[in-house]
């Protein structure tokens, strides 16, 4: 009994320590004071100046489209290279492919985010929506390689001959049997690549140009020309955002029967 | 019974890189709407034989018929015949019923053509009302009739059944037994089972095929099989055995444990060495003035049905004794036995030898040996 309750009281410190600072921000994004300390009284005008922003909202708005095309690309790119390396014989390039695929995931943003902007001066890319569309894209299509891999790798190869024999042809194949039973593996792609996208400062720093911004750059330039409570606003709104996003991830994952775990970021 | 085999083997050879070959050039014929065994330990070569088959590999070397047009280069999904796989491999994103139509769909099929075909699919193997079940809300065996009606509903001329029942439980098996060699009956077709339970195997087949190391031991019925086996390998693996070293002084009579026996065996050479099977159902105990053979009784184990009983010979020979009868551990009891139950082996023998060999016997009027 003591062991228990002792366990519940680490777990509840645990998670006030992680959450506090977060409540503390949408607490005082009601005040009406203006400043982070000394709460005066409740009001919303922090929230009206956010929407009389249209230079937010715009930028709330292109962080979206943003997210959604780089998610939406990275999704079919990375289900097309977990199924190109899924289907690889030779164990070695297999290996090399995959390793090649996870030093992405794990090197530092800073150096992707520096390396696109070099490549794409370069290459003469105007910095803006193109070039941070791209560069989501490719840091997204590593993430989807590795929720989709495993769901290949589970499935068995008698699923595969199975189709054959009851006269499917290789497309019918990937199409009736491979993508259905991977679904999951690239819903969860998806939502991965969708959070990333949305939340990623460090690359989007480096690749954005004049007039265009992301949430995180602009929250970032806004914080540090002064405190104003319209990020209080702002970051409250993306909380309760991002807590649609995990609840909408939890319906799907449940439909299909398990919950892949959603991996932290690095 | 002079049909055109349905499927015909000509040296058919399986070899990955510089391996051993897998199947080494292996011919045979199979009728149309007969119940076929592979039968043969785990690494035989027996599911390889299913695979050409259904075209889910290719063969290295020889040529493979189906119903006498060449298909070594057919894929699979252009061959007239369908597989049960080990593990069933049904498809977890879809129910029952579309489990069962997937093959028809995939051939474009009217929808209540679809309907009314695997409807009636389902009905052959009892699972009327299972249509829209989960596939992970069936049982083994229920899962295991699913794939069967998946395959069958494809109406193929030859159905191909990988272990389908090695992994139900043991009353199951039995039952499953029946169903599939009547499921056979009513539809005509023709079956090739793999299997390494040589009960399976002796209570299905039309034909059994006993396969080791990559070649053909043995091709026959049941009964050929089980009582006039080719060899030690065939004689060990289908049912146990008592296999002694002997000499066959002249036809019709044999030398064993240091006595002469009168059998029914012929077409040896005079004096040649052979190996002597005796099945141990086929000895019968007796007092030791009345048998053939006297042994001391070692171990007794009830199985059931009988005792099994171990006993040594004065030369040391042992001898399985499946008798009704019980003995006393360290009696000395008498073995009787007829001259049928003596089935003698020549070493090295191929199979057309013994088959022409045991032709010849029917000429003399003996014993039959189709």
């Amino acid at each position: 009994m003591k062991k228990k309750s002792l366990s519940t009281i680490y777990l509840t410190i645990v998670f006030l320590i992680l959450y506090a600072p977060i409540f503390y921000l949408m607490y005082y994004s009601f005040n009406s004071g203006g400043k982070m300390y000394e709460f005066e009284s409740f009001s919303l005008e922090w929230y009206k100046d956010l929407f009389q922003n249209t230079r937010l909202l715009i930028i709330v708005l292109n962080t979206i489209i943003i997210a959604l095309l780089s998610s939406a690309i990275s999704t079919i790119l990375g289900t097309i290279g977990a199924v190109g390396i899924w289907h690889l014989k030779k164990r070695q390039t297999k290996n090399v492919l995959l390793s090649l695929n996870n030093i992405l995931i794990v090197s530092p943003d800073v150096i992707i985010g520096a390396s696109f902007l070099i490549m794409f001066t370069i290459v003469g890319i105007k910095l803006g929506f193109s070039s941070v569309l791209l560069s989501h894209i490719a840091f997204s299509v590593p993430i989807v390689v590795i929720m989709v891999l495993p769901k290949l790798q589970e499935m068995s190869s008698t699923l595969i001959d199975a189709a054959k024999d009851l006269g499917a042809s290789n497309f019918n194949v990937l199409t009736k049997v491979i993508l259905p039973y991977i679904t999951p593996g690239i819903f969860a792609g998806f939502f991965m690549a969708l959070t990333y996208s949305l939340d990623d400062f460090a690359v989007t720093f480096f690749v954005t140009g004049n007039g265009f911004s992301t949430l995180s750059v602009e929250i970032y330039s806004m914080a540090r020309q002064g405190v104003s409570l319209t990020i209080n606003a702002l970051s409250t709104i993306l909380f309760l955002f991002t807590i649609l996003l995990v609840i909408g991830y939890y319906f799907i994952s449940k439909r299909n029967g398990r919950i892949i775990g959603l991996g932290a970021r690095k | 019974m002079t049909e055109q085999p349905i499927i015909r083997f000509e040296n058919v050879t399986k070899q990955y890189d510089d391996d051993p070959p897998i199947l080494d050039n292996v011919s045979f014929e199979m009728e149309k709407g007969k119940f076929y065994t592979l039968l043969g330990p785990s690494g035989c070569g027996k599911t390889t034989i299913l695979r050409l088959i259904s075209g889910l590999i290719e063969a290295t070397s020889g040529k493979i018929y189906f119903k006498d047009k060449l298909i070594n280069h057919v894929p699979a999904n252009k061959r007239q015949v369908n597989t049960v796989f080990q593990d069933y491999a049904l498809f977890p994103h879809l129910n029952v019923y579309e489990n069962v139509a997937f093959g028809l769909r995939i051939r474009k099929m009217k929808n209540d053509e679809i309907d009314k075909k695997v409807r009636e699919a389902l009905r052959f193997v009892n699972l009327v009302g299972f249509e829209n079940r989960e596939i992970k809300e069936m049982s083994g065996g229920q899962r295991q009739r699913v794939a069967i009606a998946r395959a069958i509903v494809n109406e193929p001329e030859v159905l191909l059944l990988d272990e389908p029942l090695s992994a139900l439980d043991l009353k199951l098996r039995t039952e499953m037994q029946y169903e599939l060699r009547e499921l056979q009956q009513r539809l005509g077709i023709t079956f090739v089972f793999v299997t390494h339970d040589q009960e399976e195997a002796l209570a299905m087949s039309d034909e059994i095929f006993v396969i080791n190391e990559g070649k053909i031991q043995q091709k026959g019925t049941p009964r050929d099989i089980y009582d006039e086996p080719i060899n030690r390998f065939v004689a060990n693996f289908i049912g146990e055995s008592n296999i002694i070293k002997g000499k066959m002084i002249r036809d019709f009579l044999v030398e064993f444990d240091g006595k002469q026996f009168e059998c029914v065996d012929q077409g040896f050479s005079p004096n040649e060495p052979v190996e002597v099977v005796i099945r141990p159902e086929d000895l019968e105990i007796t007092t030791p003035d009345r048998g053939k053979l006297n042994v001391k009784v070692d171990t007794v184990l009830f199985r059931g049905v009988h005792y099994e009983l171990c006993s040594y010979d004065e030369n040391g020979n042992e001898w399985i004794i499946h008798s009704t009868k019980k003995a006393e551990i360290g009696a000395e009891i008498g073995l009787y036995f007829e001259p049928e139950a003596i089935h003698v082996m020549r070493f090295g023998e191929t199979e057309e030898e013994f088959d022409a060999r045991l032709e010849s016997y029917d000429s003399y009027g003996d014993k039959d040996a189709d």
